[in-house]
């Protein structure tokens, strides 16, 4: 398969296709109505989100089928993305340094791929917590048909589920946080799909020089 | 029932035995749960299957079907070995004391004296007492070889049978109780051979679970304490027998010896299946009686001297002692009773209408009136308030006698398998098509749509109103009666007829001829004076027109009018007292003297003068029901005396006043019974074993097969080798509420509980489908598989019970939507009858299983 | 019924005060069911679903006298048979009226998200008010007897109210009304443990059930439906009656540790992105003319 070019001729790089852009809000949307919900259920002091959502009844309703689209959301992503997000040798170290990364101090972060290993840490974060929150979310879809012999299913989802979705939450935390407030750059590649040359560069340095070779190889 | 429900909760001891009141009269038995829950008082429950009551019990013992007078013979033996009866009660409340016939022999060969093998009847002349004073002191030593009982010269066809003998008037006794042919040796050697051995061997209960309630029950006799009370509660798990009423009469016999009769808590106490059962039969619902127990005239009866010659009793009595004999007064019921039916018609001259009167030649009692049918000489049958194809034995023969009939008419509510026994599963569309009965379906009110006065178990007659009018065309079954009998008579006047008085001349006096009121038919049952009249005692007056106090008005010149001498105190000038809601209880007893109205007389506790020792001190002074007032000279008490009021203790007259004797029969003489002064063990018409009493007569000896092609009747031999037996469910009425859908959903599928044991022999697991078949039909339904019936030893051989429910049939909401087999419990069961009651043997009779 | 009335104690899923909570403490209530007395007539089903306007259900015969094989969303109203051979050998059938045991610590109420779905009155009475359910079934695994059950029609649970619309106008449950031998009892919770325990003790003292007692499970705070047993040490073999009933441990975490928990670390997450950002502020990649070099040299 030729990749797609990357390398824009308008002087930015492709970061995520549109297909990539359009599952990423999939899952964004979806598990936003699924974190407004879920919060509303969550504690009494929120249940207040419920009603301005249209009442806890129709949260209810379709909060597992928002949670089938996001779990879908994310399965697609597991297709496109799962082979960038092994976990590759260089890794540790970028870990090691990463209070430098917390710090802005990203010259001193050692050079990551497409993906560096926070947003690995998110992708596979929100897989395993999202077939978790699937597995024990129909559970709690459909507690009348838990015979009683086999309640402890029941008694398992009530706590896999908000122990995963606190999971997910602190994820979701960062990654707006990174995506909207830090990033600044990224916000645009699930938009647009584009980033700068000197981001790509920054960011990913490894990813880009990869782009950069590959391009040089077509030529 | 002797007592009454609400008296149950008096009682120390119940032996609850041939019902399931929890079951079936869950409302009546929350008295039993009184009793143990105010009183500790202990409840032993005997039952083929572990039901629901004997949840509830101290005791439970698993008897075989149909083996009850071999434990109760068994009891009666225990308590005399071991000296637990009451003794006083004994020698002067029962004829123990009585000295029976020379030649009189006890069934050791499984016979009595007098048996006519060709007829399969007894004569029963040596089945009386022996005229003669006092033999106290003066008992033989030894008894006298039997002489063999005369062998009657079978009875030549049109000669007139001689007269029946009579009780002699001045009966032989033996206060010592020692005469060898003294009733109690006689009934001490009756039951010696039912050992506890021989109550394994025929009930299956083992013997050291019998003994463990035969000390239970008759504990309460222990050191020979007179204070407590023990009562018997039964129902149709007794009468249902070819022998049903002699197991009544054991029970009745075990609570004479124990002195129980006519005591608070204590007593025989039959459970009715049906709210009004006790009232149909009061009334005459069986063809041998009139109302108010009254016998029916037979073809000998040439006028009403004679009817009436044969059917009161004299007294018969020690010399000494003193008789009320109630039933003296017979001439004045039956009078009134006339009156009643044929008004002014009735006279002196013409023997008051006597000759209107129907004279019963033959047994009509149910099974004979469809075997009538099935052999085709009954052209049509009204069913009204029943469903005969469901109710009979051999549903299959019902079905088929039907198909024989010219028409049917059924009132009733709901289309049932009697109106649509064309619908019935095995018969094919073009058998449909030649079956030529015409059926009239008259739909009818239901309970809540009609008033009247229903009488319970414990003889109370309570008015209802009814609660809302019948729906669209359904009528009252009086205004179809009126109807059907108004015409009838319009066709009597214009064509007249053989003997068209006893139509013409039959009273109608109701406001409304068309639709008879039930009030109009109360007031008329308790019946009115017809001249003024003085009760000569007390001077009260009754004037012409007013109703009766009581029947101690009633007259046998024909001043007086009755419907039903027990009635007459019902619905008096005070107004109907059937109807009264007084909810005073003064002695604490549960007597309720001002509800409703309790026939005789208001009197709650039948024989209650029982109730008192000799000097007419109550036995308990706690349970005071009656008592003998010196300062007043005359009985008083918290119930109304069952007894004369003014009868001195000194004159020992005996306090069941409805027998000649005054005292209550351990023995039966002359037949009353028909199968034996004593109660015998005898084997169900279909039994897994011979009698171990004896082999050679293992049936009852009077019970007449019918003979019909459709009567058949299967043995082990022929692989039917477990005992069945047949009853209700506490979730359904009859065949009746498979109508209403919330009875469905609690029982909505027919089963058959059968034990674990005989499951896996069969390989069927709870909920398959079984297959019961006996000698007359296979029943089809869902395995119920329960420990609650364990295989049982009986003589040796193992045998299993199992139980078959009777309500589901091929009409109903489950059976129209085809879910469930469609077939009636009771193709399964033979018509074979008690010959006394004429009850069919429901319980205990031969059936195989299998795999469906 | 509105939340704002001193008869509620407590409500399901609510932020804020509880009129009724530690304020007013009425006669709390109490249904005594004596299993020795029972004859499983099923009157008391007949009673409930009459009084409560049930709909009826086609049922299937399950080898037992059993109407269903356990409470449905239109039948509150069980009683569960039980065939139970003793020790010595002897046969019992053991039959328990099963219904809403009334916990005076409801699971089911601990474990509902919707604000007034679940109120408990200071009678002691649980009742689920539907106006308020949103069918998210969270009861049905709070509670610790299988009671609630969800309609898949009005896709809203339902359980038995104790006849809360009787009780409050001075009647007895229904099914009390209904029962023959007066096996079940009404009364102030009071009354009902002295009655139950006086016969418990003639049970011990009269009828040789050394083991009989009453069952008020301490795990769940007391009910407010208590039984008398044969055998109090053996109350699983009344039709699963739980031994020691508590309200599930996951529930309970999931409801006091793990939201305390939870809300401290999403709370604590916000706090700590937008400290970081006041601390560091953003990545910021200064471009080149020609795009063609990021910062990294």
């Amino acid at each position: 398969m030729t990749p797609e070019p990357h390398l824009l001729p308008n002087g930015r790089v492709l970061r995520y296709s549109y297909r990539e852009r359009l599952v990423h809000w999939l899952a964004g949307f979806s598990y936003v109505y699924l974190l407004l919900t879920g919060l509303a259920f969550w504690s009494p002091w929120l249940f207040w989100i419920a009603v301005v959502l249209g009442g806890a009844t129709v949260s209810r309703e379709l909060h597992p089928w928002a949670g089938l689209v996001f779990v879908a959301a994310v399965l697609m992503m597991y297709r496109m993305w799962a082979s960038g997000m092994k976990e590759s040798p260089a890794d540790a170290a970028w870990w090691k340094a990463v209070r430098h990364y917390i710090r802005n101090e990203d010259e001193q972060m050692p050079s990551a791929d497409r993906f560096n290993p926070g947003q690995k840490l998110l992708f596979w974060g929100f897989l395993w917590n999202g077939l978790l929150l699937l597995l024990s979310g129909v559970i709690l879809w459909f507690p009348q048909y838990i015979p009683w012999s086999l309640r402890f299913l029941r008694y398992l989802a009530v706590i896999v589920h908000p122990v995963c979705a606190l999971l997910t939450i602190g994820l979701f935390i960062i990654h707006v946080y990174m995506g909207a407030a830090i990033e600044r750059g990224a916000f645009g590649s699930v938009i647009r799909g584009d980033v700068s040359r000197a981001w790509a560069d920054r960011h990913h340095h490894t990813w880009y020089r990869q782009l950069l070779r590959d391009s040089e190889a077509r030529k | 029932m002797t007592n009454g429900w609400i008296d149950i909760k008096n009682t120390d001891m119940m032996l609850i035995m041939g019902g399931n009141p929890a079951e079936n009269h869950p409302c009546g038995f929350k008295w039993a749960i009184e009793a143990k829950r105010n009183r500790n008082a202990k409840m032993i429950v005997v039952d083929p299957r572990f039901t629901r009551t004997a949840s509830t019990a101290d005791l439970f013992l698993q008897i075989r079907a149909g083996a009850d007078i071999a434990f109760l013979g068994g009891l009666i033996h225990y308590a005399i070995e071991n000296d637990r009866i009451a003794k006083d009660y004994l020698l002067n409340y029962t004829n123990a004391a009585f000295v029976v016939k020379e030649g009189f022999k006890l069934p050791e060969d499984g016979l009595y004296s007098g048996f006519d093998p060709a007829a399969h009847t007894y004569d029963k002349a040596t089945w009386n007492y022996e005229e003669g004073g006092d033999l106290t002191g003066k008992a033989v030593a030894a008894e006298a070889p039997h002489k063999p009982a005369p062998v009657p010269a079978p009875a030549k066809p049109g000669q007139t049978p001689p007269p029946a003998p009579a009780l002699p008037p001045n009966v032989a006794h033996d206060l010592a109780l020692q005469h060898p042919r003294c009733v109690f040796q006689l009934l001490k050697k009756q039951y010696s051979r039912y050992t506890p051995e021989m109550v394994e061997r025929i009930t299956g209960i083992p013997k050291d679970q019998f003994l463990k309630a035969a000390d239970l029950f008759t504990s309460i006799r222990k050191n020979g304490d007179m204070k407590k009370a023990a009562t018997i509660i039964y129902a149709v798990g007794w009468t249902q027998h070819t022998y049903g009423t002699q197991i009544i009469r054991t029970a009745a016999m075990m609570q004479l010896l124990m002195g129980n009769v006519g005591r608070a808590g204590g007593g025989v106490n039959a459970l009715r299946g049906h709210s009004n059962i006790q009232g149909a039969t009061d009334m005459a619902g069986i063809f041998d009686n009139l109302p108010g127990y009254l016998k029916v005239p037979n073809p000998a009866d040439t006028d009403l001297a004679a009817y009436l010659k044969r059917i009161t009793p004299t007294p018969s009595k020690p010399g000494q002692w003193d008789s009320f004999n109630y039933w003296s007064n017979t001439p004045k019921f039956v009078t009134s009773l006339l009156k009643a039916m044929y008004g002014d018609a009735a006279t002196k001259q013409n023997n008051f209408a006597f000759d209107y009167l129907p004279k019963v030649d033959r047994n009509y009692s149910w099974t004979n009136i469809w075997d009538n049918m099935y052999r085709g000489s009954v052209k049509g049958i009204f069913a009204f308030g029943m469903n005969g194809v469901m109710i009979g034995p051999d549903t299959q023969k019902n079905i088929d006698a039907l198909k024989k009939a010219e028409w049917l008419v059924v009132g009733e509510i709901y289309p049932d398998e009697t109106s649509e026994f064309w619908r019935a599963p095995g018969i094919t569309a073009d058998e449909k098509k030649n079956i030529k009965t015409t059926v009239y379906r008259l739909p009818c009110a239901g309970f809540a749509e009609k008033d009247g006065s229903m009488t319970n178990s414990a003889r109370w007659l309570q008015w209802k109103n009814a609660a809302l009018p019948p729906p669209g065309d359904a009528r009252l079954d009086q205004d179809i009666v009126a109807q059907i009998f108004l015409r009838v008579r319009d066709l009597y006047k214009k064509e007249g007829g053989k003997f068209p008085d006893p139509i013409l001349n039959l009273t109608w006096p109701y406001t409304d001829p068309q639709h008879p009121s039930l009030t109009d038919i109360a007031k008329e049952i308790n019946g009115k004076a017809l001249a003024d009249l003085t009760d000569p005692a007390t001077q009260q007056t009754t004037k012409t027109g007013q109703q009766l106090p009581g029947f101690a008005w009633l007259k046998d010149d024909g001043t007086t009018s009755c419907g039903n001498w027990i009635y007459c105190g019902s619905w008096t000038e005070a107004g109907p007292l059937v109807a009264r809601r007084g909810t005073e209880d003064p002695s604490g007893l549960g007597i309720y003297p001002n509800w409703a109205w309790s026939w005789p007389a208001n009197r709650r506790v039948l024989y209650n003068r029982a109730s008192c020792d000799l000097d007419g001190k109550p036995w308990d002074p706690q349970r005071r029901q009656v008592w003998w007032n010196e300062a007043a000279q005359k009985w008083v008490g918290n119930d109304v005396p069952d007894f004369k009021a003014d009868s001195h203790p000194k004159d020992h007259l005996g306090p069941f006043i409805m027998n000649p004797e005054g005292v209550g029969r351990l023995f039966v003489p002359l037949g009353a019974v028909s199968d034996g002064p004593f109660p015998e063990h005898y084997e169900p018409f279909e039994s897994p074993i011979q009698n171990p009493l004896h082999p050679n007569q293992s049936n009852n000896p009077v019970v007449k097969k019918l003979t019909t092609a459709a009567d058949k009747f299967g043995t082990p031999e022929q692989g039917f080798t477990v005992v069945c037996t047949t009853y209700r469910l506490t979730e359904q009425y009859h065949y009746w509420t498979k109508n209403n859908p919330m009875n469905v959903q609690l029982i909505p599928e027919p089963f058959v509980e059968i034990p674990v044991e005989l499951a896996s022999e069969i390989g069927v697991r709870g909920s398959e489908k079984i297959k019961v078949t006996s000698a007359r039909g296979t029943y089809v339904a869902k395995a119920f598989v329960t420990r609650r019936i364990k295989p049982m030893t009986i003589d040796g051989k193992k045998v299993y019970q199992i139980g078959v429910p009777i309500h589901q049939g091929f009409r109903g909401i489950a059976e129209d939507a085809e879910r469930n087999a469609r077939t009636p419990a009771n193709l399964l069961s033979p018509t074979v009858i008690d010959p006394n009651a004429y009850t069919p043997e429901f319980k205990g009779f031969l059936v195989k299983v299998e795999k469906a | 019924m509105s939340q704002a009335t001193l008869g509620i104690r407590a409500i399901s899923g609510h932020a804020g005060s509880v009129p009724g909570a530690g304020v007013e403490r009425g006669l709390e209530v109490c249904k005594l069911i004596d299993t020795t007395t029972c004859i499983g007539c099923k009157a008391c089903e007949v009673a409930c679903l009459e009084w409560n306007g049930l709909t009826f259900s086609e049922t299937t015969f399950d080898n037992s006298y059993q109407t269903m094989p356990e409470t449905s969303w239109n039948y509150w109203n069980l009683i569960k048979f039980n065939e139970h051979e003793r020790e010595d050998g002897s046969m019992a059938l053991l039959m328990r009226k099963d219904q809403c045991m009334h916990c005076e610590e409801p699971g089911c109420l601990a474990a509902c998200p919707a604000d007034g779905a679940i109120v408990q009155y200071v009678n002691g009475i649980v009742d689920f008010q539907q106006d308020h359910c949103i069918g998210c079934g969270y009861c049905i695994t709070g509670c610790p007897f299988n009671i609630p059950k969800f309609s898949p029609t009005a896709r809203k649970v339902f359980k038995c109210t104790l006849c809360n619309d009787r009780v409050t106008q001075g009647l007895e449950p229904a099914c009390i009304k209904s029962c023959p031998t007066g096996c079940l009892h009404f009364g102030s919770k009071t009354d009902m443990k002295d009655l139950a325990d006086k016969r418990a003790a003639q049970l011990r003292e009269h009828s040789g059930f050394a083991n009989a007692g009453v069952y008020d499970p301490p795990g769940v705070g007391g009910t407010h439906v208590i039984y008398v047993l044969h055998d109090s040490t053996n109350p699983e073999a009344y039709g699963g009656l739980p031994k020691n009933p508590t309200i599930p441990l996951t529930v309970q975490l999931w409801k006091t540790p793990l939201k305390w928990l939870g809300n401290l670390a999403i709370i604590g997450g916000l706090i700590g992105v937008f400290a970081h950002y006041l601390r560091f502020g953003p990545k910021i990649v200064e471009e080149d003319e020609n795009g063609k070099q990021g910062a990294r040299q």
